[in-house]
């Protein structure tokens, strides 16, 4: 969106957004600096810089927009449910998984009750209508595609149980951070301004639904549509700075749960210096269809 | 024109025609562009997902 808009501005566009299939590829990308940025899930961010590899979290790209979908026609209605079920997540180390773990424990039910598979995001949806999983947790917007194609049901929105969940940020490798943080700060900017202009109501969310779909994600609008504005606050896009009690709580449960082996500190994974230097921005002055945007 | 002829040249064509969607369709200028560029000018490139 941030890409769309700035296309518009004097300025022109500010990067060059490249499409992925899977948090996977765009970590080899970014450890082999063929992207020198790139949005992920959080705790994938946290176990990379865990590793060694030069990146840090320098900004959020929403807050919220995930949810656990299960059969429309099953046998689920409760998290209680879930037991004995298999679950897609979209890696092991995401928010989406946390969030299973979160909601099992607190209906408490083990871990090693229910089936977690690792699935791409594309893919849950057919995956579910075929029956071959039971359940998924991810981000929009597949939990709108299997409710818009009639054989999904929401089961639990992420922020029911973690009110303060966030789910994919945006990372920046550090030798970009140390060379050039101005077109960091550029970067940043522009998506802090993005995020006001889409909270600026449903007209807005729409007609980013529409140039989204059509031009970045190669999928149909309606559908973006539906996530961005059913209701609207489904995914929102304010604030995206990095807080440490949010993060604190991720690695947390990362060690809880088996997929960090270490402690390590928010100052060493996240950089606030971009997300602080975007705090004043406005949004956007740019109207749906128009020529202009500044 | 020989049969030869015309059959050369509309394997040329078909050649130049394949090479000319292949170039429009399959090349990332902007990226190809953009690598050419000094270090200090390039724009950054960031990957997403087309999930929220």
């Amino acid at each position: 969106m941030t890409d769309y808009i700035s296309r518009h501005s004097d300025a022109g566009n500010l990067f060059l957004p490249r499409l992925f299939q899977g948090f996977p590829e765009i970590k080899e990308a970014l450890i082999s600096d063929k992207m020198q940025a790139g949005f992920m899930v959080a705790p994938m961010a946290i176990a990379l810089r865990s590793q060694g590899v030069p990146i840090r979290i320098v900004y959020l790209g929403h807050r919220y927009g995930s949810a656990v979908v299960v059969r429309k026609d099953g046998r689920i209605h409760t998290p209680a449910d879930l037991r004995g079920r298999t679950i897609a997540v979209p890696s092991r180390f995401s928010d989406e998984r946390l969030i299973v773990f979160r909601v099992l424990k607190k209906f408490g039910i083990p871990i090693s009750d229910v089936k977690l598979v690792e699935m791409a995001p594309p893919d849950v949806s057919g995956a579910l209508a075929a029956g071959a999983i039971d359940a998924f947790s991810m981000g929009e917007p597949y939990p709108s595609q299997a409710e818009m194609g009639g054989y999904g049901r929401v089961l639990f929105h992420a922020r029911e149980y973690w009110p303060d969940y966030i789910s994919c940020v945006l990372v920046v490798r550090q030798d970009a951070i140390d060379r050039r943080p101005q077109v960091v700060q550029t970067l940043v900017d522009g998506i802090a301004r993005s995020g006001l202009w889409l909270e600026k109501g449903r007209p807005y969310r729409e007609y980013a639904a529409d140039f989204v779909g059509r031009f970045y994600y190669r999928q149909d609008p309606a559908l973006l549509r539906w996530a961005l504005t059913n209701p609207l606050d489904r995914v929102m896009y304010t604030p995206l700075s990095p807080y440490k009690p949010d993060f604190d709580y991720i690695r947390d449960m990362m060690r809880e749960t088996g997929v960090l082996d270490r402690g390590i500190e928010f100052q060493d994974y996240v950089d606030t210096t971009f997300a602080e230097g975007a705090r004043h921005k406005t949004a956007w002055i740019y109207e749906p269809g128009s020529e202009h945007a500044r | 024109m020989t049969e030869m002829k015309k059959f050369l040249l509309a394997v040329s064509a078909g050649v130049v025609g394949v090479t000319a969607l292949h170039l429009a369709y399959n090349m990332n200028w902007s990226d190809i562009r953009n690598s050419r560029l000094p270090p200090d000018q390039r724009k950054l490139n960031v990957a997403f997902i087309p999930v929220t």
